[in-house]
């Protein structure tokens, strides 16, 4: 009974797995909850080098996943990484602990454009790591005629070679503004306004991607895109002829901050790595492997000329730019909208 | 007849063909010099020296192993046990045990997760406080809580393949060997597990398969020191896949290939 | 067949002594555990409200399966996510037709070749999926895509002046959908085959009744568990699957699974995922007990 003895052992193992975790208490830990791959492993072995804190990371790819996790309280989390419309509403639910500003004091760093901004106007629960725009991406070896907004992309004449962000709300807020609406006036009127727009629109589209958008791109299999910043940037980097435009419409800008939710075991480290961060030559190193736009003005001015020069990054100039603001329940409404639009041809 | 077996040998060897040719050129990707994966920019071996020297890469990878290994041995326990009691008995009461079984292979696995989640969430107060009674140890969302859900959508796919080879069997054919004197679950042992192993193989090897690429359920029911090599590569689309996830495949797809042959050489010899 | 489905063979049963209770436990408790617990939160869900945040607010509400069948503007019946509906069936049903197809032929090969082979052969069947689902569909991606190698070849030989679009259409959908789920059509179908005795099997082509007729009137019957079993394994998985779909097919075209993801990942509106699931459920569940009654009442 070799099999037997073999599962036994087996089991036994399986469940000598569940306390190892008691043990991990007693030395100094940050749990940090994280986009995927967005805090580079140079920046966190560089932290546990200077404080001796270790840093358990767990991903995920969007705020939803990330909320659904934290609301069901799966596991206590020191440090979120939340975009602005989900520090709002998690704000508004009391799910965030205020920052002790005084352990945090190179805040001083950060650039005050991008401090106190609607989503947290006093600055005592966020602190921005990386902050982008949504716009489009012109493939300009193969589309001649000027792109400057949604409207132009959605002429017509670039039938089924486009790729957009898979994201119902990021497609609504752009035909919204077409019309002059704001992003964050999802009422049902301006739906409903919004819907014949968006069901000319969306049969021109080939492609929805919100974690790849390049590759389509890249390939060839499209001409234009609306796309992260991030996504552009890296395009612009491969090859020139990619050209980023805001459109003129209006674009949003995104800001992905740091915060601590509330119960967090470990408040006192999370401020610590929060600090760590905002270091500008630490702070570089994030810029080397994300090329979105730094919110830290002293990182800024150690970036390498390449990196400033790259428009996706640091666009020259700068349309009328809007964060988004939690829309609560209407989030539904958006998506039924575009689940019935997406499919007919 | 022989033309017949020749001619599904030759479609098998098309069909093989199918199957090779993506993993031919996630190979000859894994030696490209470009770091994104789609474009080709060269050839480069410095993605097998980046996998090399990525620590976090490698014990996902050791996790995603362990955790697909522990998966299979519990799902072919379950499953092949399950399938021949419901074929050699009767259950009063359990009918609908036949749906049951499906509802784990039916369901989307977001669903899945968040369900197995909220379960954990729930179960995880009162079992703590129970553990604090005797133990320091605390039950926390990881190793254990991925083999759980893993092993639970895992072995119906073992008890339908064992099932189907159950069929027109005696069901007591097991008795024989109980007549010469065995104990029940030694004739069990020595004449129904014989006859059943290949079926018990086939389900062994889908488990497996299902465990190691797993993504969704695994999310939700992961803690923070368990990630495994699906999540890190889904999380790596974000910023741009790059060739050493080619050399992870590529590296794990030739040792499983060189072991099999190994083992089949041996085997051999022995013979 | 009825074996294939979970319902016993009654001809042949007894009821279960003390002995087939205690081995039946691990499992019962197994699934009361982990499958019907989780399905009957999932059940309490699908009656809830959302609240601003996506928290699930307790209350009882029919509001979420009406919005599955009528439209909430005319309160006619509502086309939107029934179309998702039969959408993903089409594609399910389109890939377990196919995967038969191909997969038949590769399971019978495999055994009937010689026995210290099988083993080998079937791992080499499973290999490929070893490697990382993305990666591998990364690897579709560059041999389907407009300046793809497919489409390249097309050129340089010849066949083709301009390239043509593969990826990102239904096609490129199924293909991605057979690719995937063929091993398990193929694995349960050996199983089957690999137990038909070689002089019945010899006998059925000597009857002199021609191959196709050999297979109609004895193979295809005497390896059916296998066949059911394969169907199910292949049929079942892909009416949920939505990762190919958006991958592959660019996520033009939604399917149930990819609606039902977007619920709990983009419109934080759990309890309509929730609702949306348990349609599923027992959409297959009503199936499931139809085929089986029809089996019952005609037997053989």
């Amino acid at each position: 009974m070799k099999i037997i003895r073999l599962i036994l052992a087996l089991t036994l193992l399986a469940a000598t797995a569940v306390p190892s975790y008691g043990q991990a208490k007693k030395k100094q830990v940050l749990n940090l909850f994280c986009w995927s791959e967005y805090v580079p492993q140079e920046v966190i072995d560089g932290f546990t080098k200077e404080t001796g804190i270790k840093v358990n990371t767990e991903n995920y790819a969007s705020n939803e996943e990330m909320l659904s996790k934290l609301l069901a309280g799966g596991s206590k989390y020191d440090l979120i990484q939340p975009s602005e419309y989900t520090i709002e509403a998690l704000i508004k639910k009391e799910k965030l602990d205020a920052l002790t500003l005084e352990n945090i004091p190179n805040l001083k760093n950060l650039d005050p454009k991008f401090t106190k901004m609607p989503h947290d106007p006093e600055g005592k629960y966020s602190v921005p790591w990386m902050a982008g725009t949504v716009g489009i991406v012109v493939n300009t070896a193969k589309v001649k005629t000027p792109i400057t907004g949604y409207k132009d992309v959605f002429a017509g004449t670039h039938k089924r070679r486009i790729v957009v962000l898979n994201d119902s709300r990021e497609i609504v807020s752009w035909a919204l503004a077409t019309l002059g609406i704001s992003a964050n006036d999802m009422t049902p009127e301006n739906l409903e306004k919004a819907k014949p727009i968006l069901a000319t629109w969306l049969p021109q589209v080939k492609v929805y991607d919100s974690d790849s958008p390049k590759t389509a791109l890249l390939n060839g299999d499209v001409d234009l895109g609306i796309v992260w910043s991030g996504e552009a940037a890296i395009l612009w980097k491969k090859n020139k002829k990619f050209s980023y435009v805001l459109p003129a419409e209006g674009a949003h800008q995104f800001i992905d901050s740091l915060a601590i939710p509330k119960g967090a075991p470990n408040k006192g480290n999370a401020e610590k790595f929060i600090n760590y961060i905002l270091k500008p030559e630490v702070s570089v190193l994030i810029s080397g492997e994300f090329p979105y736009t730094n919110p830290n003005a002293e990182a800024v001015k150690l970036l390498k000329p390449e990196q400033r020069d790259n428009p996706a990054s640091y666009p020259p100039s700068a349309p009328k730019l809007e964060t988004f603001k939690d829309i609560g329940a209407a989030a539904k409404d958006i998506d039924k909208l575009v689940t019935a639009i997406k499919g007919r041809k | 007849m022989g033309l017949v077996n020749l001619l599904c040998a030759g479609w098998s060897g098309l069909v093989f063909l199918f199957l090779y040719i993506p993993i031919v050129l996630l190979v000859v990707y894994s030696f490209n010099a470009s770091d994104l994966i789609s474009i080709w920019g060269g050839f480069s071996t410095e993605w097998y020296v980046k996998l090399w020297n990525n620590g976090p890469l490698i014990d996902a990878t050791k996790n995603s192993l362990i955790i697909a290994a522990f998966t299979t041995v519990f799902s072919v326990i379950l499953g092949t046990l399950g399938a021949w009691l419901l074929y050699r008995y009767k259950f009063p009461a359990l009918r609908p045990l036949g749906t049951l079984i499906f509802i784990p292979m039916v369901i989307p696995e977001v669903i899945m997760g968040v369900s197995l989640l909220i379960l954990f969430t729930v179960v995880s107060v009162p079992l703590n406080q129970w553990l604090a009674t005797f133990t320091e140890a605390e039950f926390a969302q990881g190793f254990a809580t991925i083999i759980i859900a893993h092993t639970t959508f895992c072995f119906p796919f073992v008890l339908v393949a064992v099932q189907a080879r159950l069929t027109g069997v005696d069901p007591f054919l097991e008795e024989a060997a109980m007549d010469l004197g065995a104990p029940p679950l030694k004739a069990f042992w020595l004449v129904m597990v014989p006859y059943l192993l290949p079926a018990i193989v086939s389900g062994a090897l889908m488990s497996f398969t299902l465990s190691m690429d797993e993504v969704i359920v695994t999310f939700f029911v992961t803690g923070p020191e368990s990630q495994t090599l699906p999540l890190k590569i889904f999380g790596l689309a974000k910023k741009g896949l790059d060739p050493s996830l080619n050399a992870v495949s590529t590296v794990f797809v030739l040792a499983t290939a060189i072991l099999v042959v190994v083992a089949d050489r041996v085997r051999k010899f022995k013979h | 067949m009825q074996a294939a489905l979970g319902a016993p063979d009654p001809s042949g049963t007894r009821r279960p002594g003390l002995f087939g209770w205690l081995l039946m436990t691990p499992m019962l408790l197994w699934l009361f555990a982990f499958v019907v617990a989780p399905t009957l939160i999932l059940l309490v869900y699908s009656f809830c409200e959302r609240d601003d945040l996506g928290q699930v607010v307790y209350s009882f509400t029919w509001d979420n399966y009406r919005r599955i069948f009528f439209d909430s503007d005319t309160g006619e019946f509502g086309t939107t996510y029934f179309t998702v509906f039969v959408r993903s069936v089409i594609y399910a049903g389109l890939t377990t037709v196919i995967c038969l197809v191909v997969g038949y032929p590769v399971a019978w090969s495999i055994g009937r070749a010689p026995e210290s082979r099988r083993n080998l052969l079937l791992t080499l069947v499973m290999i490929p999926f070893w490697t990382s689902f993305l990666i591998r569909t990364y690897a579709w991606i560059t041999i389907l895509s407009t300046n793809g190698l497919l489409n390249s070849f097309l050129q340089y030989t010849k066949l083709i002046e301009e390239p043509f679009d593969m990826l990102y259409t239904p096609g490129a959908v199924v293909l991605g959908l057979v690719y995937s789920y063929l091993p398990f059509l193929i694995l349960p179908v050996y199983g089957s085959v690999e137990k038909l005795d070689n002089s019945l099997v010899e006998a059925a082509f000597d009857l002199g009744a021609g191959p196709v007729r050999a297979f109609q009137k004895v193979i295809i019957p005497l390896t059916q568990p296998g066949i059911v079993a394969g169907v199910l394994l292949v049929f079942i998985p892909a009416i949920g699957m939505f990762a190919i779909s958006q991958l592959m097919g660019g996520g033009t075209d939604p399917t149930i699974g990819e609606v039902i993801q977007n619920q709990f990942m983009q419109a934080r509106d759990w309890p309509f995922g929730a609702a949306l699931g348990m349609t599923l459920v027992v959409m297959f569940a009503g199936a499931f007990w139809f085929t089986s009654r029809r089996q019952a009442a005609v037997p053989g």
